[in-house]
């Protein structure tokens, strides 16, 4: 074991403890003790932090460069630590002593401390106090108060004065000013106290309301009844805003797991929905925008590394086109064939699905692909409450959103989609006025091929991208399409967005399988009652 | 329409029903090497009496597409409820020779078989379970289905939605019928070891004779007035509804005779192969039983025997022999039937052309403007 | 190469002249047969096809330095297609037709139970590389991985204690199936015996190959908020799922340090293709990371290395988990015991078994005893790096004894 406590370590730390019990707040930071706590591990780390953290605010611009070099240092095990519990670094052949950056030589037995998840927390907390008094952007010091306000009680209030009077950005002092207040939370004033609840309560996570709580149950903190009052009004207020955000979250789960569904099913609601084509390769085509997608992050990386972030939209018009010709390729062979014998066409794209799914995996391997995400689509934000919007469901969600439009304009509003209509309303009428059915039906097919390439561009960064991954989506597409009404693509949206709704409302109580199952019953359910669909075209089809 | 039976699969049905009982015959005596030097190991047994189990589900499949023009994407549900039942009942005789709980009630905190099970402790029952419930989940199915009228594709992808929500219902380990691991650890059948010689040639010619029986009675039930209303449904429904008939309930018994047919074989496949779980109901076997039917050669019950017996051995042959290639052929054997041969390879023995572009226009919504406008 | 060739010609020889004594009729051949049971297409392929590699290369290994009992190995691969019958059927046509000496092959429980009777009616030998879920003892099964109690209690037992993070509240995340099923239950046995009260865990379970955990990370937020001591996730989730969730649960901003995650089935090939700067401390637990130290690992990666290049094998060349390894060491554990027993048949090679020892790339020495077919292995904990790896956090200090049925079940 590395952080096995020596012997002599310890009780060096334990004699430290003992002089250094009450430490006076303007004390400079004890560098050996620190560094020694560092080395030792376990309660010698926290042991550390506190003396760093109570030191800091009587730290000298030089101790704050040393206590920045020795941190960092840990963190990235570079601080080398030896038998009896003194710290190194390590400076060309020779070394340092981390304690008082003397030139000494490295002892043989200095090994580098792996830090622990415990160090971890540590680490993460000394690097936070460091932030806030080193000149640093003021990003990283928003970030280190949101460390520091968890670890609210181990920062002395002193150090928080220190940061303000350093600041010179308005948020980071707004910031700083209510870490302040809040640290009041245990102040033994009742005014004190009681802004630091106020303040506390502005924080509409549930995170605040457990500590609320158990402020609350906690008979000595709540005796005075201003400030249980207080609490309860805070509980109150801060329950309110956990039950929106809730709402929320359940709302926003529904739309990007809708969305998702909606993607699938869109070249379906094309391809099926208005041409009546039974394509159960649908997944395939999507497999195929995906591992597009792949190949142009690929060429990005291979040509212009620098661009790499920007690859997800030039994929956009490559995964477009590659998939609609791969569509018009399939149409023009197989399904042209078929047009009158829509369950042939079902084996036939059943077939044709196998196929793709073989070259693939022969073409890229069974593995799944690696997909860079842009910083763009990574992390989110914190809206209300546990409310958290994660970009990349949110991209998913705007991605759906102008699929729909873009598709809906094309169908409603370019002469290409009136033909797609007339054509497969009617196609011998359309044949009579002129319209050549065959070139449509062509076209249409690799518009709807091309919708499912997108889906695959869209789901690409969310799901995993192997040669079978089109057998997730095909029975949901096709549902999606059937619930929604056939050839009617508002239903389709409308479907897919309730069934991502209902799936994700009934997720936390019955686990994710029994809410597919029951989404799935509740659509056949539906389609016996009303087996047209939610909405049904009226005419003749 | 010429008649049902025309003189292509009638010469198709001989040779069939010929090899069948060949069969039926060969598997006790090379089974049980009756003659010094001439035999077949029990893989190679157990293999025939799988083929001749997906052969009885192709035809089952059968006997609604190509009797009534109903494409059922969701037979591998029957299949797999027949399968199941009969895993409970083996279990049940397992866990009385063994007093071993199977270990999925075990992990899942349950002391014993639940209270459901005791009719699996019987075998005559578990026969009964086995024809009984798959029928009435058809039935109940059917009916709804049939009365809204949900007809040609919609019913397809109905029943293949069907089987999915089955396959992830059965996936889940609270659903108690093993989960994903699903139901194992089997010990005799009817007396006999499972995975033993005579088990093995038992259920070999079980399955064999089940195939003759389903062939050669399936052909006669098609031959009656029954079988013929069966082909005007096919044909056009909603004019033979226009004549005053009923077609909800011919239908109805089509499909619940066709469901026990699939639960049968699954019941008998189950013990072939030793293991039931929710693979079975993957939609992607489903879609394979029509693939058989679809290169045998629908309607007449011959093609989809045929179908299923070629294609089965060439999987079992090629995804030993050269895994990778195995999927290439199979889809581009489904293409050149598809687009080259459309009754599969009954089209070779019989090119009436006439006949076959009548059968495949009728399973079209859209085809009977074709028709008309031709 | 002239060399090695006229080596195993001699070998060759020189086993032809013992052959009478040591070599039944049945084995007359100049190689032996033995069957990989990996799917290369699939869920799994991604996992299990490297199994079939690295099969290959301990045969090579072996053939190299003249091949066991101067026969030649001969490894016979099959595609199981992640289908669990599937091995079944695979497995009873390798035993029975092919004649195969010995199995390898399953990664997941259901799997291998579902190869269990095939191995049991034939009296085969199936070396299963994955650690599992224990509760099993078969005569023809060989288990060179861990049960529970030598690998996930002491990984549950470090994060509830100090040096770790005084877990105090669990999550527990798993695939629906067998293993995450059992653990899980062992788990909560032993929690409660050790006095925590059942308000202190939660259960979910997922299918094979969920991969929107959107909601699931959701609920475990919310879980994590509701105090009461440090919460942690025990993640049985198996296959590309991990990855899938690990995906998420970065992207809703969650830290390892707030909320770490201990991965039981996680393996560096897991990391493939992930960000791993901010999982950083996230934990594992196995029998081997790629990380550990010691020349044999070195050899083994470089030996690995230079497969992949050789074979062409669309793997990672710098990449080697666990289960790899695991199967590398059954290989040889099979040729070291049919030396000793002087045979292929299976009752001999088995009963050869006891107090057979083979020193493996994880820098342990293995172990087994008569007293079953578990193998003894050394415990790593491992936690996630940023470059895509596990480094190791801690690791045992001999190899435990194996224990095949969980007190706790």
């Amino acid at each position: 074991m590395r952080f096995g406590l020596k012997t002599g370590a310890a009780l060096v730390a334990a004699l430290i403890c003992l002089v250094l019990g009450p430490v006076r707040a303007e004390a400079a930071p004890d560098r050996a003790a620190i560094v020694n706590g560092l080395c030792q591990g376990g309660p010698g780390l926290s042991q550390a932090a506190d003396q760093l953290l109570t030191g800091l605010p009587g730290a000298t611009p030089d101790d704050l460069a040393w206590a920045n070099r020795v941190v960092g240092a840990f963190a990235h095990r570079q601080l080398l630590c030896s038998g009896d519990g003194r710290g190194y670094l390590a400076s060309g052949a020779a070394g340092l002593d981390a304690a008082t950056l003397a030139p000494v030589a490295l002892p043989a037995d200095a090994t580098a401390p792996f830090p622990s998840l415990r160090a971890r927390i540590v680490l993460e907390r000394m690097e936070a106090a460091l932030a806030l008094v080193s000149p640093v952007a003021p990003s990283a010091t928003l970030a280190a108060i949101g460390t520091l306000q968890q670890h609210n009680d181990s920062v002395p209030p002193a150090l928080v004065s220190m940061a303000i009077a350093r600041s010179h950005d308005a948020q980071v002092t707004k910031a700083l000013r209510r870490f302040g207040v809040l640290q009041g939370l245990h102040a033994p004033d009742t005014a004190q106290r009681i802004a630091a609840i106020h303040d506390l309560s502005r924080d509409t996570t549930s995170d605040a309301l457990g500590q609320l709580r158990s402020l609350r149950t906690d008979p000595g903190y709540a005796a005075d009844p201003a400030v249980a009052a207080a609490l309860d009004q805070g509980i109150a207020h801060v329950q309110t805003w956990v039950h929106v955000g809730n709402v929320l979250a359940l709302l926003y789960n529904g739309l990007s797991a809708g969305s998702i569904l909606f993607m699938s099913a869109i070249g379906l609601a094309v391809i099926f929905g208005l041409m009546g084509v039974i394509n159960l390769a649908q997944g395939e085509l999507i497999m195929i925008g995906a591992y597009t997608a792949y190949c142009v992050q690929q060429v990005v990386r291979a040509v212009a590394p620098a661009y790499i972030s920007l690859y997800p939209i030039l994929a956009i018009p490559v995964v477009f086109l590659v998939t609609a010709a791969i569509g018009i390729i399939i149409e023009a062979t197989v399904i042209r064939h078929l047009y009158r014998r829509p369950l042939m066409t079902l084996l036939a794209t059943w077939g044709i699905s196998l196929l793709l799914i073989n070259l693939v995996r022969v073409g890229f391997g069974p593995q799944n692909l690696e997909f860079i995400t842009p910083s763009y689509l990574t992390g989110g934000v914190s809206v209300v409450g546990d409310f958290f919007v994660t970009w990349n469901h949110l991209a998913a969600i705007i991605f759906a959103v102008l699929a729909f439009l873009g598709t809906l304009a094309l169908l409603r509003l370019t002469s290409l989609g009136l033909f797609i209509r007339g054509v497969t309303q009617n196609r011998d009428m359309a044949g009579c006025i002129g319209v050549s059915a065959r070139r449509i039906d062509m076209l249409a097919f690799g518009f709807g091929a091309g919708l499912a390439g997108l889906a695959g561009l869209a789901v690409a960064p969310i799901y995993n991208v192997n040669p079978s991954m089109g057998a997730d989506f095909i029975i949901d597409s096709f549902m999606v399409v059937v619930l929604g009404g056939v050839g009617s693509l508002v239903g389709t949206a409308i479907a897919a967005f309730g069934i991502g709704l209902v799936n994700v409302g009934i997720e936390p109580f019955y686990g994710a399988v029994a809410a597919k199952v029951i989404a799935l019953l509740l659509i056949i359910a539906i389609i016996q009652w009303r087996p047209e669909g939610l909405i049904a075209i009226k005419g003749r089809r | 329409m010429s008649g049902l039976l025309n003189a292509g699969r009638d010469r198709a049905a001989r040779p069939v029903t010929g090899l069948l009982l060949l069969v039926l015959v060969l598997a006790p005596v090379l089974g049980l090497h009756a003659i010094p030097g001439l035999g077949l190991s029990i893989y190679g047994i157990n293999l025939v009496g799988q083929v001749m189990c997906f052969a009885l589900l192709a035809m089952a499949l059968d006997l609604m597409w190509g009797g009534a023009g109903v494409l059922s994407l969701g037979h591998g549900l029957f299949f797999a409820f027949g399968g199941y039942l009969a895993a409970m009942h083996l279990l049940k005789t397992a866990y009385a020779q063994t007093h071993v709980l199977p270990d999925f009630l075990q992990f899942m905190g349950q002391g014993a078989f639940p209270g459901f099970w005791w009719p699996f402790g019987s075998a005559s029952l578990s026969v009964l379970a086995i024809i009984l419930l798959p029928g009435l989940l058809a039935f109940v199915f059917g009916y709804v289905s049939f009365r809204s009228r949900v007809n040609g594709v919609y019913f397809s992808i109905i029943t293949q939605a069907l089987t999915y929500t089955a396959m992830l219902l059965m996936f889940r380990n609270e659903t108690g019928f093993g989960g994903n691991n699903g139901m194992t650890g089997f010990n005799t059948i009817a007396g006999l070891p499972i995975g033993g010689t005579k088990a093995a040639v038992l259920l070999t010619m079980l399955s064999t004779a089940a195939v003759l029986v389903v062939l050669v009675g399936g052909r006669a039930m098609l031959a009656t007035r029954f079988g013929r209303m069966l082909t005007a449904i096919r044909d056009d429904e909603a004019r033979l509804r226009f004549l005053g008939y009923d077609t909800l309930w011919l239908k109805l018994a089509a499909w619940c005779l066709s469901a026990v047919i699939a639960a049968v074989a699954g019941a008998l496949y189950v013990p072939q192969v030793g293991i039931i779980n929710p693979t079975l109901l993957d939609p992607s076997l489903s879609i394979e039983v029509a693939v058989w039917v679809a290169v045998g050669g629908r309607g007449g019950l011959c093609g989809a025997v045929i179908g299923a017996v070629l294609v089965n051995t060439l999987k079992f042959w090629m995804s030993a022999a050269a895994p990778t290639v195995w999927p290439f052929v199979l889809a581009l054997l489904v293409l050149l039937v598809v687009l080259v041969l459309p009754n599969g390879l009954m089209d070779l023995s019989n090119r009436s052309r006439a006949w076959m572009a009548d059968l495949t226009k009728s399973d079209a919504p859209g085809a009977k403007n074709a028709r008309r406008l031709s | 190469m002239p060399l090695i060739k006229r080596r195993s010609l001699l070998a060759g020889a020189a086993a032809a002249l013992a052959a009478p004594a040591i070599v039944r009729p049945a084995w007359a051949a100049d190689t032996v047969k033995v069957g990989c049971l990996f799917s290369s297409s699939g869920t799994m392929a991604n996992l299990e096809g490297r199994l079939n590699y690295i099969t290959q290369m301990a045969a090579d290994e072996i053939n190299a330095s003249g091949g066991v009992l101067g026969r030649q190995i001969e490894v016979v691969t099959t595609n199981p297609n992640s289908d669990w019958p599937t091995y079944a059927q695979l497995g009873r046509q390798l035993l029975q037709e092919q004649k195969v000496a010995a199995l390898f092959g399953c990664w997941t429980s259901v799997a291998r139970k579902s190869v269990l009777p095939v191995v049991e009616q034939n009296d085969g030998l199936l070396f299963y590389p994955l650690h599992f879920e224990g509760d099993e003892n078969s005569k023809n099964i060989v288990y060179l991985n861990s049960p529970p109690a030598s690998s996930v209690l002491p990984a549950v037992d470090y994060l509830m204690s100090g040096d770790g993070v005084s877990a105090k509240r669990f999550f527990m995340l798993g695939t629906d199936y067998v293993w995450p099923r059992t653990i899980n239950k062992i788990l909560k046995g032993y929690w409660k015996s050790k006095g925590i009260p059942e308000s202190a865990w939660q259960e979910q379970y997922v299918p094979f190959g969920f991969s929107n955990f959107q909601s699931m990370v959701n609920q475990i937020r919310s879980f994590a908020s509701q105090g009461g001591g440090q919460p942690i996730v025990v993640l049985t989730v198996v296959g590309s799922s991990i990855a899938d969730f690990l995906r998420e649960y970065s992207n809703q901003g969650i830290q390892p340090t707030d909320l770490p995650v201990l991965g039981l089935d996680m393996v560096e090939a897991d990391l493939e293709g992930l960000n791993t700067a901010s999982l950083v401390g996230n934990l594992n637990c196995w029998a081997y990371l790629q990380n550990a130290p010691g020349p044999r690992n070195q050899k083994f990666l470089a030996d690995w290395a230079a497969y992949v290049q050789k074979s062409g094998a669309p793997y990672s060349p710098h990449v080697a988990i666990d289960p790899m390894v695991s199967t590398y060491d059954g290989v040889h554990i099979w040729a070291n015991a049919a030396k000793k027993a002087g045979s292929f048949d299976v009752p001999e090679v088995r009963a050869a078994f006891a107090g057979l020892q083979f020193p493996d790339p994880s820098g342990y020495t293995l172990k087994m005893t008569a007293a079953n077919n578990y193998v003894s292995r050394g415990v790593f904990i491992g936690s996630i790096n940023a470059n895509q790896g596990f480094d190791v956090l801690w690791q045992s200090k001999g190899t435990p004894t194996p224990v095949p049925y969980s007190p706790y079940g």
